[in-house]
């Protein structure tokens, strides 16, 4: 078995009578782009913390090639950081805030002067050179800690929420310059965010991280196709939760009640459950059809809203057991004015649900 | 450019707004002023017109040994007092704020002790058979009593403790507004905790620092009670050397010469002050 390159064991982080991270264990290959995803108070910046060093784990080790880094001080990790906040040091221009991890190296002028420039013209700040962090905006702040944390080309780079403090536009700007960045330096990057369009857009992996552990990791199109439970199924995009029976799990598909009495087979089964059992069935809200299709099954619904989102309709209903849902078809597939009419079937693909413990 | 328009419109009510500071002004005038410009007058005029008071104190080499010593003990006990100070407003400016009031409270208390008692608190301390010599003595750590007064030494130790308040809330005013994820950041980045401190955490704290040092500094050179009760004769300050000449020796003339020496010497530091706080903010710096 090869090593893996950085390998989270058993972490476990308590603040006193809270415990922040329960027990995460995690091997990050070189080069990959992983995001710790979850709601605040998930563990997921503890975690990050105890990899930078600013958090000593309750038990547990974090390893890079196989070295523990616990006994490590922070300013020894050789790990590269943005925060949250802006963190430059305010009284050093650019150049010097991205030429500071260098100094403190003792790497010679010549070699400063080469990387400062190679970074600032890698975050694309190359006239900006001179100012003192104060007269730039906050986007471009974040791009020189960027430029900073990447000037001693660590092998890990930590980034904690960079683009929160950012507003929606100059986020997305942000998020294909780090995308960029990474395809262009090849440095292994854990990110944390709360933000599951942000995880999906950037990440190779995510880890959705839920009360101190790890609900599911895998790619994006494995949390939102695979969710492996509710918890996943409701982070990730959005979801319809119909509360249903289960009657019975042959050869792998399930068959159930819904509360309107109507049967549904060939659910792919998912965990296993027994004979009644109340449970939740998850459809996305794309995945309902206005036409009916060989094989999909049928719920009628009384159309409450319709409303246009530009590429797709949103359309609130109601189950005639009075559970509001949310279908969201293409707004090619049909005109506003023919769903207009308040009572009729939706389909969906019994393949493309999920079935849960209630 | 919304500055200059706010001020454009302020400027024309200024006149207005004279006669209204008519009151203040003629306090100024007649409680500081006045005697400011009588003890000048005094200066060049008592016992005879002339400048041979300053030249008297400027050529004599006992006085000038008063002023060297004056400037020695207040630069002695500005540096110790930026010492002490800062690890104590560094711990302020981080711990839980209810906490740092609680502790706020004791330093404020602490200045509004009366400053004889006080300083015949440290006299207790301090002298040969006083605590701090018989603890140490007891607990053998030392055979014969330390000079710990009537010397430099007492002189700073009781100079610096009046000081502390007056360079602590400055600095932890400064501090507070360092966010101390930046030095976080410069941990990560590779700085030792000793490099953070030099590169990062001491730029920063710098105006902080020069505010409270240089406020530590001119009280300092007119101080008179500690020195005079902890100093020895051989350190004689300033306002000892005033007083001595006015109380005892009755020469009006040379002590308020030395008056507006000492007073010239504070309002040079003062403006010192003012250009480097205003240049440190026009640059936008710390």
């Amino acid at each position: 078995m090869t090593q893996p390159f950085l390998s989270i064991r058993n972490l476990r982080k308590a603040f006193g009578a809270f415990t922040a991270v329960h027990d995460v264990t995690l091997d990050i290959p070189k080069g990959e782009f992983l995001t710790f995803l979850g709601p605040s108070g998930s563990g997921k910046s503890t975690t990050l913390y105890a990899i930078a060093g600013f958090q000593d784990p309750t038990s547990g080790d974090v390893l890079l090639q196989g070295k523990s880094l616990l006994s490590v001080p922070s300013h020894k990790r050789n790990i590269g950081m943005v925060f949250q906040r802006y963190t430059l040091f305010p009284h050093l221009t650019v150049a010097e805030n991205v030429a500071f991890p260098l100094r403190v190296r003792r790497r010679p002028d010549v070699e400063i002067k080469r990387k400062v420039a190679d970074m600032l013209s890698l975050v694309r700040l190359e006239n900006f050179a001179e100012r003192l962090p104060a007269a730039l905006s906050g986007g471009q702040q974040q791009r020189v800690a960027l430029a900073r944390a990447l000037a001693y080309d660590p092998p890990i780079l930590l980034m904690d929420e960079p683009l929160s403090a950012l507003d929606k536009k100059l986020r997305e700007e942000i998020q294909a310059e780090i995308r960029r960045i990474h395809r262009e330096t090849g440095v292994t990057i854990l990110y944390v965010t709360h933000d599951q369009e942000e995880a999906l857009h950037l990440s190779d992996r995510i880890a959705l991280f839920r009360e101190g552990r790890i609900e599911q990791i895998g790619t994006g199109e494995d949390l939102y196709l695979r969710p492996a439970t509710d918890f996943v199924a409701g982070f990730i995009g959005n979801s319809n939760f119909l509360a249903a029976e289960h009657l019975e799990t042959v050869g792998g598909t399930s068959t159930i009640r819904l509360a309107d009495g109507a049967l549904v087979s060939g659910i792919s089964a998912n965990g296993s459950f027994e004979r009644g059992q109340k449970t939740r069935l998850m459809i996305r809200p794309e995945a309902f059809r206005l036409e009916r299709s060989p094989n999909n099954a049928e719920l009628s619904v009384e159309i409450v809203d319709v409303a246009f989102y530009g590429e797709r309709r949103r359309i609130v209903a109601r189950t005639s057991a009075g559970q509001e849902i949310d279908i969201r078809p293409t707004s090619a597939a049909l005109a506003a004015q023919e769903v207009a009419a308040s009572r009729r079937p939706v389909f969906f693909d019994p393949g493309a649900a999920f079935l849960f413990p209630a | 450019m919304s500055v200059e328009a706010q001020q454009g419109i302020a400027t024309p009510r200024i006149p207005a707004g004279l006669g209204g500071l008519l009151p203040a002004l003629m306090l100024i005038g007649l409680f500081f002023v006045v005697p400011v410009l009588a003890l000048l007058l005094r200066s060049v005029t008592d016992p005879a017109p002339g400048l041979q008071n300053y030249a008297a104190l400027l050529g004599d080499g006992t006085y000038a040994r008063v002023f060297f010593n004056t400037f020695l003990v207040a630069a002695v006990v500005t540096i110790v007092t930026v010492l002490v100070a800062f690890p104590v407003a560094w711990m302020l400016a981080i711990m839980p704020p209810a906490l740092a009031s609680i502790l706020f409270g004791i330093i404020i208390l602490s200045m509004w002790t009366n400053l004889l008692t006080r300083t015949y608190a440290w006299m207790v301390l301090l002298q040969r058979t006083g605590v701090i010599n018989r603890a140490l003595m007891g607990a053998g750590i030392i055979d014969q009593p330390l000079p710990l007064i009537n010397n430099l030494t007492g002189v700073t130790i009781g100079m610096v403790y009046i000081m502390l308040p007056f360079m602590i809330l400055p600095l932890v005013g400064t501090l507070r507004a360092i966010d101390p994820m930046t030095l976080r950041a410069a941990a990560l980045c590779g700085a030792s905790p000793l490099a953070a401190f030099r590169r990062i955490l001491l730029p920063l704290s710098l105006p902080g620092i020069a505010a409270g040092g240089l406020m530590v500094f001119v009280m300092s050179l007119g101080y008179f009670v500690t020195p005079a009760l902890l100093g020895g004769t051989s350190n004689m300050m300033l306002a000892e050397m005033i007083a001595q000449m006015i109380q005892s020796l009755l020469n009006w003339g040379l002590g308020s010469a030395a008056a507006f020496v000492l007073l010239v010497v504070t309002m040079a530091l003062y403006a010192l002050q003012l250009r480097l706080v205003g240049a440190r903010r026009t640059t936008g710096g710390a």
